[in-house]
C-alpha cells in the first residue's frame, strides 16, 4: 500500500504543478488582452499595464528599528572605494561610507556631506574645503572609531588620484591638509567635473589604518563614516549592515539593512512578492509589468540619466560613409522603436545622445534628427553608391532591450535593401569587439552623470576613442574645442552652452541612433518609508534628505 | 590492491595534465578581454592597460603558460581577481554549501529511485510499473529551470509555505536551514531520482529471473530476503557506477539550480568565473573538478571489486 501512496503522492505533485503553471499563463494572458482591447488605439506595440497601487497604513509615529532587505542582481565584489567597478558595490559603499560632497536626490545640485563649504580659486586649480569636526569612523579592527580629520580626506584624495581603479580622480594633481579642518586640493588642469567625481562612491572616505591593515583584504572588511556599518559580508549572497549610532546627520530608523544577491530576474520579483526582500532594484522587462500588478507591492518609475542607442562604425565599413548613416536613420520610426523595445513602459522615446534630465539637453536640436523616410533612405543609399544592399554586422549582449532594439531595426533597415547580422554575444566580448572598432553597428545603454561631460567627452572625444564609450571611433576637431573649453569653464551657464554646441554638431554628424531613454525600475514593499528613488537608480538610506524606515 | 592503486593514481597524472592545458587554452580562446570585463563600460584606457600589467596579460600565452604549470606543481591554484581571494579559499568555501545540497538531493534521489526500481522491476507489467516509469521519464525530461521557477511559484508566492530563494541560517533555528533546503533539493533530485529508478529497474530485470536466482526460490528462500540480498546485490554494479558520476558531479555543483535559488555554492562560483573572466578561477575550479572525478572513479573501480570479486584488476584479465 505504502509504495501506491508514494505513487500518489508523486502523481499529485507533478499535476499540481503542471496544472499552476497552465493557469498562471493563461490568466496573464487573458488580463492583456483585456486591458489591451480597452486601449488598442493607444497602446500601439506595447503592453497596456494597470498599476495596482498597494497601500498599507502607516503610523503618524515614525518607527524606529527592524529590517530593511534590498535585493541586488549581482554580487558585490571588492568593497574598497578606489577598486570598485560595478554599481552593486556603490549601494553599500553609500550606506557605509560619505563622500566630500554630495548630490541633492534630484541630481541636480551639490550638497555639504563631509565638507560644509568649499572655495575654488579663481584660476580653478584650486579646492580649499572646510571639514566637520564631528564626524566619527565606525570602530573596526585597526581603530576605535576616532574623530574623522582633514588629514584624512586628503589622504584619500591622493590615494583615489594615484590607485582608482577607474581613474576616478584623474583630473587631481595632490591635496594636503592645512590644519585639522582644511584641506586644499590641487588639480592638474582646471575641471569642472571635480566636485561631481567627489560625489562617486570611489571616492569615499575611509580611516588610512583600517586600508593598511587589511591590506589587500579591505575590500571585504569595509569600514567609514556612514549611517550603517558593515557586519557580515558574504560573497555571492548577501551583506549585513547595522545601524551606526553615532552617525553626525541623525540616528539612522533601521537596526539592520541587509543586500541580497538574487542573480536570476523572475526569482528577484518572485522574493519581492513573498517578502524575501522589500526592494527590488533594477527590474526591466515582464517582471515590470508582474511588480505593477501585484496588489501587495508597489512599482517606482523614473526616467534615468541614461541613454539607450546604436553607434554607427565612424571609421570603417559603409557606414563610414555620412550618406549611409543618413539613411539608416531615416529607415526608422523611432517612436515605434522605443515602443517596441520598452514592451512593458521600462523607458521612453528619445532621439538624441543626451538624458532629457541632463542639464545640456536642448530641445530645438530635435529637429535635426533626420525624420522617417524610407523612400528618401533607398535614394541616398543609391546616391552612396549601395544601391544593391549592403550587409551590416551588429553587436549586442544577451538582454531583452538590445535583442528588441537589434530585431526591430532589422526589419526597418531590410526594408531599404540593408541586411543586419545580429551578433548576439556576452559581456566579455562585446565590450572587446565594440571598444576596437570592429562592430559596424553596436547597441548598448550609456548611463552616468547628469553632467554632459560624462557623456559628451566618454563617447564622442577623439581622446576617447579605443574604449567602449567611443569604440566607433567619433572624431571631429570643433566638438573636441568645445568640449575641452567646457571642461575648463566653472560657470554652468556657459558650459551648458558650450554642450549645446556640441550637441548640435554631434547630432548633424549622424553618429548613431540614440532612440530611448531607460527608466529606472525598482519594486517595493509599501512598509518602506521615507525612501525616494534616484535617477541614477543609487540608493541612498539615511541623509539630510531622508531616514528610511519601515512600518513594523 | 595497493599496486593497482598506486597504477591508477600515476595514470591519472597524463589525464590531469591534459585538463589543465585545455582549461588554459579554451579560458583564452573566451572571447572578451578580462581587464575590460571588470573594469565595465566607462573604464578609461589607462586603468584597462593597469589592470591587464597587473594581471600578467600583457605576457605572451607562452610566459603565461608555463607561469601557471610553474604555480599548479607549487600546489598554488592562485588568486581570483574578481573576488580578491585566493582560488584555494573559494573552493573551500563553496564546497560545503553545494555538498549539503547536492549529497542531500542524491541520497533522496537514490533511496526513492532504487525502492521505485525494484517495485517496477518486480512487478514489472503492472500498472504501478507503468506509472513510475511514466514519471521516471518525466522527471528525466523536466527541465530544471521551469521546475525550480513553478515550485516557487506555487509553494512560496501563492502558498507562502517555503522561502523562495537563499540558505538559510543555523541562528534562525534548524527549520530555517531545512525550509530553504526543500525546494532546491527537490528540484536537485528529480533527474537523478529518475536515472535511478530505470537503472535499477532495467539491472534488476535482468537478474531477478536468471537461474541462480531461481535456485534460491527453489531452495525455500522467502521472496523479500531473494529480492532484496541476493538479487539486489548482483544487481548493484551498474548502480554504483551511476551513483559514482552523481557524485562526482556533486563536487562540481548544480549550475541551474544554484542560479535559481541563490545558493551559493560551486555552481555560481564557475558561472561567476566565466562571467568575469576571472582565468585563474575557471582554471582552478576546472582542475579542481577534474580530481574529484579521477578520485572517484579511483574509488568505484574499488568498490566493483568489493561488491563483484569477479571484477579483479590485480589479475589483469578480469571479468568485465
Amino acid at each position: 500500500m505504502k509504495k501506491k501512496w508514494i505513487a500518489l503522492v508523486l502523481a499529485g505533485a507533478m499535476v499540481m504543478t503542471a496544472f499552476t503553471g497552465c493557469g498562471n499563463k493563461k490568466s496573464d494572458d487573458s488580463a492583456t488582452k483585456d486591458d489591451s482591447a480597452a486601449t488598442e488605439e493607444s497602446s500601439g506595440e506595447s503592453t497596456e499595464i494597470v498599476n495596482k497601487e498597494a497601500t498599507i497604513e502607516v503610523p503618524e509615529e515614525v518607527t524606529k528599528g527592524g529590517e530593511l532587505k534590498i535585493a541586488l542582481t549581482s554580487s558585490p565584489k571588492n568593497l574598497d572605494p578606489v577598486k570598485y567597478t560595478g554599481t552593486y558595490e556603490a549601494q553599500i559603499i553609500y550606506q557605509v561610507c560619505d563622500t566630500v560632497v554630495t548630490y541633492d536626490k534630484e541630481l541636480k545640485e551639490i550638497l555639504p556631506s563631509l565638507a560644509t563649504d568649499w572655495i575654488i580659486s579663481d584660476d580653478g586649480m584650486e579646492y580649499t574645503f572646510t571639514i566637520r569636526d564631528d564626524v566619527y569612523f565606525q570602530p573596526g579592527e585597526y581603530q576605535d572609531g576616532r574623530l574623522m580629520t582633514a588629514e584624512d580626506v586628503a589622504y584619500n584624495m591622493n590615494r583615489s588620484a594615484k590607485e582608482s581603479a577607474m581613474n576616478r580622480l584623474d583630473m587631481l594633481d595632490h591635496a594636503e591638509a592645512i590644519d585639522e579642518t582644511h584641506v586644499k586640493a590641487t588639480l592638474k588642469a582646471p575641471s569642472a567635473v571635480f566636485l561631481t567625481a567627489l560625489t562617486n562612491a570611489g571616492n569615499a572616505i575611509v580611516p588610512k589604518e583600517e586600508v593598511e591593515g587589511w591590506g589587500e583584504e579591505f575590500g571585504n572588511h569595509l569600514v567609514g563614516t556612514g549611517p550603517y556599518a558593515m557586519e557580515k559580508f558574504e560573497l555571492d549572497q548577501q551583506t549585513t549592515l547595522k545601524k551606526n549610532e553615532k552617525y553626525f546627520i541623525g540616528e539612522p530608523n533601521l537596526d539592520t539593512v541587509i543586500f541580497k544577491v538574487i542573480t536570476d530576474a523572475n526569482q528577484e520579483v518572485n522574493a519581492l512578492r513573498t517578502g524575501d526582500v522589500d526592494i527590488a532594484t533594477q527590474l526591466t522587462g515582464e517582471t515590470v509589468k508582474i511588480v505593477a500588478e501585484d496588489e501587495t507591492v508597489n512599482l517606482e518609475k523614473m526616467a534615468g540619466i541614461q541613454i539607450g542607442y546604436a553607434y554607427f562604425n565612424m571609421v570603417n565599413g559603409p557606414t563610414a560613409d555620412a550618406k549611409v548613416r543618413e539613411a539608416l536613420i531615416k529607415a526608422v520610426d523611432y517612436k515605434e522603436l522605443a515602443a517596441g523595445v520598452y514592451q512593458y513602459g521600462e523607458g521612453e522615446a528619445a532621439c538624441l545622445p543626451l538624458p532629457r534630465a541632463s542639464w545640456g539637453y536642448d530641445e530645438s536640436v530635435e529637429a535635426d534628427v533626420p525624420s522617417y523616410d524610407p523612400d528618401g533612405a533607398k535614394k541616398l543609399l543609391e546616391e552612396a553608391g549601395y544601391g544593391d544592399g549592403i550587409t551590416l554586422n551588429m553587436y549586442i549582449t544577451n538582454e531583452t532591450f538590445r535583442q528588441k532594439a537589434a530585431t526591430i531595426l532589422q526589419s526597418y533597415w531590410q526594408a531599404i535593401g540593408v541586411e543586419l547580422k545580429i551578433n548576439t554575444v556576452e559581456w566579455g566580448t562585446f565590450s572587446e569587439t565594440a571598444a576596437s572598432g570592429k562592430a559596424d553597428v553596436f547597441a548598448m545603454a550609456w548611463s552616468w552623470y547628469p553632467d554632459p561631460y560624462f557623456f559628451f567627452d566618454k563617447m564622442f572625444a577623439t581622446s576617447a576613442i579605443g574604449t567602449l564609450g567611443n569604440g566607433q571611433g567619433y572624431s571631429n576637431p570643433e566638438v573636441d574645442q568645445l568640449l575641452s573649453d567646457a571642461l575648463i569653464e566653472t560657470d554652468q551657464a556657459k558650459r551648458a552652452e558650450m554642450y549645446k554646441k556640441a550637441l548640435k554638431i554631434i547630432t548633424d554628424d549622424n553618429p548613431g541612433i540614440f532612440y530611448g531613454n531607460p527608466a529606472e525600475c525598482l519594486g517595493i514593499n509599501p512598509k518602506v518609508q521615507d525612501f525616494n528613488q534616484r535617477a541614477d537608480g543609487t540608493i541612498k538610506l539615511c541623509t539630510a534628505e531622508e531616514n528610511v524606515w519601515v512600518v513594523q | 590492491m595497493l599496486k593497482t592503486i598506486v597504477k591508477r593514481i600515476l595514470q591519472s597524472i597524463p589525464t590531469l595534465l591534459i585538463v589543465v592545458t585545455f582549461t588554459f587554452i579554451l579560458t583564452r580562446m573566451i572571447p572578451g578581454n578580462p581587464a575590460l570585463t571588470m573594469l565595465g563600460p566607462q573604464a578609461p584606457k589607462e586603468s584597462v592597460e593597469q589592470l591587464e600589467e597587473e594581471l600578467g596579460l600583457n605576457k605572451s600565452k607562452g610566459e603565461q603558460y608555463v607561469i601557471y604549470l610553474k604555480q599548479i606543481l607549487k600546489g598554488d591554484f592562485g588568486r581570483s581577481y574578481s573576488y580578491n581571494q585566493s582560488v584555494v579559499e573559494l573552493i573551500k568555501e563553496r564546497i560545503p554549501n553545494t555538498l549539503v545540497i547536492t549529497l542531500t538531493s542524491l541520497l533522496i534521489a537514490l533511496v526513492l529511485g532504487m525502492i521505485v526500481g525494484i517495485v517496477s522491476a518486480v512487478r514489472q507489467y503492472s500498472i504501478l510499473d507503468y506509472i513510475f516509469m511514466v514519471l521516471a521519464l518525466i522527471g528525466v525530461s523536466m527541465p530544471i529551470f521551469w521546475l525550480g521557477l513553478m515550485l516557487v511559484l506555487v509553494f512560496s508566492v501563492n502558498l507562502g509555505w517555503l522561502p523562495a530563494m537563499g540558505m538559510g541560517s543555523m541562528a534562525k533555528g534548524v527549520w530555517d536551514v531545512v525550509s530553504h533546503m526543500i525546494l532546491p533539493c527537490f528540484c536537485l533530485s528529480t533527474i537523478p531520482m529518475a536515472t535511478f529508478a530505470r537503472i535499477t529497474r532495467s539491472s534488476m530485470l535482468e537478474v531477478v529471473n536468471n537461474d541462480a536466482v531461481k535456485a534460491l526460490r527453489a531452495r525455500g528462500l522467502r521472496e523479500g530476503v531473494v529480492i532484496w540480498k541476493h538479487a539486489l546485490k548482483n544487481a548493484l554494479p551498474p548502480i554504483v557506477t551511476v551513483l559514482g558520476l552523481q557524485l562526482a558531479s556533486a563536487f562540481t555543483g548544480a549550475i541551474l539550480t544554484e542560479s535559481i535559488f541563490s545558493w551559493p555554492g560551486m555552481g555560481t562560483l564557475i558561472v561567476s568565473a566565466i562571467d568575469n573572466r576571472d582565468y585563474a578561477l575557471i582554471q582552478g575550479v576546472v582542475l579542481f573538478t577534474a580530481i574529484v572525478f579521477v578520485v572517484i572513479n579511483l574509488i568505484v573501480d574499488i568498490v566493483y571489486t568489493v561488491i563483484n570479486p569477479r571484477v579483479s584488476y590485480e589479475s589483469g584479465k578480469g571479468g568485465n
